[in-house]
């Protein structure tokens, strides 16, 4: 949210002034503010009687009577800095910590200018805890636009050299400047035409953090309904993709199945990721283990109703599980229990799980709500270990493929997917190795 | 927590503004900070057009001798260009003037004790900047004295005094004459030590704000002590500055000079000591030589030591730390209750015993030898009050070394180990240790199986700890075995949390019980009490048949009338009905009419009525239900009344009001042992989901067998989970 915008100005005599902001008297008192600018804005509002400039006018009566939101007199040597600093993006915070100036002050060095240069900055006022990488982009834009404006046809001397009344083709720099704050804090995007040449473009893009690398056996389940968002624009490897993704398959067999190559896939998969339309998940065995994780507590206590949600995810149609029951399903995972023997346990106990609920589903809740952890399996090799850590003997070239697995930095999950093998010829191929017996050891993490 | 390294924090510099000189940019370290370039990290925003507008518009003040890009910064060794102009190697700081810095890193008054959080794009400068007072005057009274000593360490629990002060009157006598002659010239206006970084998008926020809470603000704080009480920012900063001007004249080369100045100026030592430990995330310990003696604040950013929930996949951040809920689900009353973390936790050192023994032996203070003791007491099996009862140290001697070794971050504080206790392989250990790690177990423990054989052992099928163990006499061994593994990070305990499950069977009974209660004070009302207070379940049903029986002649087997009927039929039997007493509505005051008395008199007859019939009604009700019957084992009665209940599950018994307190009671009841039913109430409170059942032994002082059978036998009506 952009609370002001502004346009600052070194002059010659008068030093750093602010010429044009909205809304009028976020920066400096707009009533107070000093000859030059004073002229120049009323006359502006005065000529150019659209309806833009006429609700800032009544802005402006509004709100000059408010005190800034910020203190010019402190904030000016950030705003127009030393010439060392110029042509950069600079931000600093107010100091009641409230709000941060951004802001690019461009120095356009040449000789028809007093003193040989000419100095402005256009710059914004947001929120001290707002995200501000989306705002950095418009102010770079805005100081880009202007400083070109300025080599191509002095736009911004002219207008303070002459009277408004020459140029009255052009907007005035206050209501432009309002345009821009209104359509990015209403639309997140704005598209000025400023002359007959130029038009800023701007748009307020997100910054979204860089997600984890893609693993062939991983599984993404959809956040988002794909088939209402696709559409044929969409990349076609992407749409391939997008198709194939049941909440199932890994990504190794949705490249497969996408006759896809997996790295592109991977690729395509991030992409999802970092819109965060989609989880990653392990792939689901009843073989494998699960057990909870502090976050069983909040389904426990049915926190925003996530047994309901739970309930509606999982039943099998013929009749809703109680909450308890639910409550007690997720909460007897443990270490060392692989699901069959967790379905066993209830049989026993009388509860007869598959016959109501989906246990794939039951268990992929727990996972996404942080309810449960998968228990991965591992191998290891101890010789292998000890060639890793004195360095003396390198694994063997042309080895066995399964001997790089065995330093316990690869779970089973990756071996079969990578491998193409299934756990029980893992097991069996290991067994081959050409190593001392008790080698190999299998642990749970 | 942010990770602070030298790639996101550059360097820091020392700042200060004078009254008539003006900004001056006194020290940074380390001495060579290059130019940044708008490089990788940012290139995602600029476009073309950016690249354009680059091109056309470099900076212009070039009066300072080279373009920073030129040098970069890391240069040694001053040259003269075309134009006569000598280039300093130290007037160029991240390819910046420093003059130039200098203006604009002195922010005016209104940032004083402040963040001030300056962004030069692509270098982040963040501070917390000091002026001086209004009055103009940097000493402050004797009695402001006192608030500041708290100031400048305040988490500091370090036992030997934070400053040795050796005073030298006759020195700082020296020193005030100096100064006054100064201070007619020129004095110091603030200063500001401003932290050079350099942060990724996604880290900055969180970045700034741990070295500001942490680092920034506590160093200029110390900084500012000193300033108050011996003027010493100013004094060496006049000094490095003096040095910096002859060095100018010298030539002197930059590293000749940084290395004299911080071997000569305590104040360029300490900024030096700054960066190199926090860029490295150790504990910077400062030392400032003022006239008044020597300073030594230390400052850290804290690491944590252990995490609640599994990290996420891809945080290398939090990987191989010590899992557990043992801090996160403290409470805050848990926290209050004097002696809980006593009882709660052991000393885990991060080092061998011995050495760090030897590393106190070194230390002459006097209480280094009871610290030496506590080394050698607090074992991670035994908790710190038991260290307490052993009567060689009191038990807050304990708490501060504890505190002091955990501050110094050569040991953690755990729940006690234990064999009974159950522990498995972490799912956050760090398996890209395993080979070296597997290597100094097997050097640490020589005749212990293979570290990898030892993580299948406790990871197949999660048991008590001392199954592992081959023997009784193997056990202290095996112990210190897993310490070690707890220390790397490799184990956690797998713990037991616990929720009070109420039964059908349970919840019937005490709505039953409510409801007969509720009949009998309605009905003792109307008919003079046949119901008094009812003790237990059966005597309650008894009282209630009897009570149903005596009522049904007022209320026959007639279905019930539809309301409009009844109001009809009732005003002709108001008067004989009148007789009854009624506690409904105000009496009628005499001053009524004779009619508009008895029509008042008929209306509160009808209720009257009304409200018995419906209490008779409700009597019909309860009497017609099936009285609860207890049974020995409630969790398995599938009685058909009991058929649309499902188990209540209490989530804090601690708070248990009304209907759920009940539940708790009627549980009790059921207890036959007369240890269980006081023993549930003892244990009731640990059934919130957040007590691990393993710790109550140690909390309410009993033996863990002990414990473990009370717990054996509330076991049905207890919803248990286990995690770490």
């Amino acid at each position: 949210m952009i609370l002001g915008i502004f346009y600052a100005r070194f002059f010659p005599q008068e030093g750093p002034k602010i010429v044009a902001q909205s809304p009028p008297g976020c920066i400096t008192a707009s009533s107070s503010s000093s000859g030059n600018n004073n002229n120049s804005n009323n006359s502006n509002n005065s000529t150019h009687g659209n309806n833009n400039s006429s609700s800032s006018n009544n802005n402006s009566n509004s709100n000059s009577n408010n005190s800034p939101l910020v203190d010019f007199d402190v904030l000016q040597e950030y705003i127009i800095p030393r010439q060392a600093f110029c042509n950069r993006f600079i931000s600093i915070n107010s100091p009641d910590g409230k709000y941060t100036i951004l802001g690019f002050p461009v120095v356009i060095p040449h000789t028809k200018y007093m003193r040989n240069e000419f100095i402005f900055n256009f710059g914004l006022l947001v929120d001290a805890d707002c995200d501000q990488a989306p705002f950095e982009s418009v102010v770079r834009c805005l100081a880009e636009t202007f400083a070109e404006m300025e080599k191509q046809n002095e736009y911004l001397s002219l207008s303070e050299a002459k009277g408004p009344e020459d140029d009255s083709m052009r907007r005035p720099i206050e209501s432009l400047l309002e345009i821009v704050k209104e359509d990015l804090n209403n639309y997140g995007e704005c598209m000025i035409p400023v002359d007959e040449a130029n038009i800023i473009n701007m748009k307020l893009f997100p910054h979204h953090a860089t997600p984890p690398v893609v693993k062939g056996w991983h599984v993404p389940v959809a956040r988002t309904k794909f088939p209402e968002i696709v559409d044929p624009t969409w990349d076609i490897t992407l749409q391939k993709v997008v198709a194939k993704i049941d909440g199932v398959s890994d990504v190794r067999r949705i490249a497969h199945e996408a006759s896809v190559s997996l790295d592109l896939a991977k690729i395509a998969i991030r992409h999802l990721l970092y819109y965060d339309t989609i989880l990653l998940l392990d792939i689901f065995f009843f073989s494998s283990c699960y057990a909870p994780r502090p976050g069983i507590h909040d389904f426990i206590r049915n926190v925003d109703g996530i047994v309901d949600e739970c309930a509606g995810y999982v039943s099998h149609g013929r009749a809703r599980v109680s909450n308890y029951l639910l409550i007690r399903f997720m909460a007897s995972f443990s270490p060392g229990k692989s699901i069959k023997e967790w379905i066993m346990n209830h049989r026993d106990n009388g509860f007869e799980l598959m016959s109501y609920i989906d246990i794939r589903r039951f268990v992929q809740f727990g996972v996404i709500k942080g309810c449960l952890y998968r228990v991965h399996k591992y191998v290891v090799s101890k010789q292998y270990l000890a060639s890793l850590a004195t360095g003396q003997s390198r694994p063997l070239a042309g080895g066995d493929p399964l001997q790089k697995y065995t330093d316990g930095c690869h779970h089973m999950d990756q071996i079969m997917t990578e491998q193409n093998l299934t756990n029980d010829q893992v097991m069996d191929r290991l067994k081959m190795l050409p190593v001392p017996r008790g080698d190999i050891t299998v642990f749970y993490r | 927590m942010s990770c602070v390294n030298d790639e996101n924090f550059l360097a820091v510099a020392l700042v200060i503004n004078r009254s008539r000189d003006g900004p001056a940019f006194v020290f940074h370290y380390p001495s060579h900070v290059p130019a940044l370039t708008n490089g990788h990290e940012k290139s995602d925003i600029i476009d073309v057009e950016d690249i354009l507008f680059e091109q056309i518009a470099p900076p212009s003040g070039a009066e300072n001798g080279p373009e920073p890009a030129e040098d970069g910064g890391v240069r040694d060794d001053h040259y003269t260009t075309e134009a006569g102009v000598q280039v300093v190697p130290w007037e160029h700081v991240a390819g910046f003037p420093a003059r130039d810095l200098a203006y604009i890193l002195t922010p005016a008054r209104p940032y004083h004790k402040k963040i001030f959080q300056l962004s030069l794009d692509p270098l982040l400068c963040i501070s917390y900047p000091i002026h001086v007072p209004e009055n103009g005057k940097w000493k402050k009274t004797k009695k402001a004295n006192k608030e500041v000593d708290d100031n400048i360490a305040p988490d500091e629990p370090n036992p030997p005094p934070t400053s040795k002060i050796d005073s030298n009157p006759e020195k700082a006598k020296d020193g005030k004459r100096d100064e006054s002659d100064e201070d007619k010239r020129s004095s110091m206006t603030m200063f500001n030590l401003v932290f050079f970084l350099h942060p990724k998008r996604h880290e900055a926020k969180e970045l700034v704000d741990s070295l500001f809470s942490n680092i920034v603000k506590k160093v200029n704080k110390a900084y500012q002590y000193s300033q108050q009480h011996s003027e010493f920012v100013w004094k060496e900063s006049k000094r490095i500055l003096a040095a910096k001007e002859k060095a100018r004249e010298d030539e002197k080369k930059m590293s000749a000079l940084w290395k004299e100045l911080i071997q000569n100026s305590s104040l360029a030592a300490s900024m030096c000591e700054v960066y190199n430990a926090i860029s490295q995330n150790r504990i910077a310990t400062l030392h400032l030589d003022t006239v008044d003696g020597i300073l030594t604040p230390s400052v850290q950013i804290p690491v944590p030591f252990f995490v609640a929930d599994l990290p996420a996949e891809d945080d290398e951040r939090h990987r191989g730390l010590w899992l557990t809920t043992s801090n996160a689900f403290l409470s805050q009353d848990a926290l209050e209750e004097p002696g809980f973390l006593d009882r709660n936790f052991a000393l885990l050192l991060m080092d061998d015993e011995k050495k760090i023994i030897a590393e106190l032996q070194n230390d002459r203070d006097p209480t280094t030898l009871s610290m030496i003791e506590f080394v050698r007491l607090a074992k991670p099996t035994v908790s710190f009050y038991q260290v307490g009862q052993s009567n060689i140290l009191t038990l807050d001697q304990v708490r501060k070394y504890a505190q002091h070794f955990i501050f110094w971050r050569r040991a953690i504080a755990i729940p006690p180990l234990h064999p009974r206790d159950v522990y498995i392989v972490s799912p956050n250990c760090d398996l890209e240790r395993l080979p070296q790690d597997a290597q100094d177990w097997q050097r640490a423990f020589p005749l212990a199986p293979p570290l990898s054989t030892f993580l299948a052992e406790l990871s197949v099928l999660p048991r008590p700890y001392k199954h592992i163990s081959p023997s009784k006499a193997h056990r202290p061994l095996y112990l210190r075995m897993l310490a070690w593994l707890m220390r790397g990070g490799w184990v956690t305990q797998l713990c037991t949390f616990a929720y009070v499950v109420v039964w059908p069977e349970i919840l019937y009974e005490v709505d039953y019980e409510m409801e007969a209660e509720e009949l009998g004070i309605a009905t003792s009302s109307v008919d003079g009490g046949d119901a008094t207070s009812i003790h237990t379940t059966q005597e309650n049903a008894d009282a209630q048949s009897t009570h149903s029986s005596l009522a049904s002649p007022t209320q026959p087997q007639h279905p019930p009338q539809p309301p409009q009927q009844q109001q009809q039929q009732t005003p002709p039997d108001a008067h004989a009905l009148s007789q009854s007493p009624s506690s409904y509505g105000p009496k009628p005051s005499t001053t009524l009419s004779a009619a508009e008395h008895s029509a008042e008199m008929a209306r509160l007859e009808r209720i009257a009525i009304k409200a018995h019939r419906e209490a008779a009604d409700k009597a019909t009700a309860h009497a017609r239900k099936t009285s609860p019957v207890p049974t020995p084992n409630p969790s398995l009665n599938d009685a058909p009344h009991l058929a649309g209940l499902t188990p209540h599950i209490i989530l804090d018994p601690k708070k248990a009001a009304g209907k759920e307190s009940r539940y708790l009671a009627a549980i009790a009841r059921r207890f036959r042992d007369d240890k269980l039913r006081s023993g549930w109430q003892l244990l009731c409170k640990y059934f919130d989901g957040r007590c691990a059942l393993e710790r109550i032994a140690l909390q309410e002082d009993m033996k863990r067998k002990e414990a473990w059978a009370l717990l054996t036998g509330m076991r049905e009506y207890l919803l248990l989970t286990r995690h770490w």
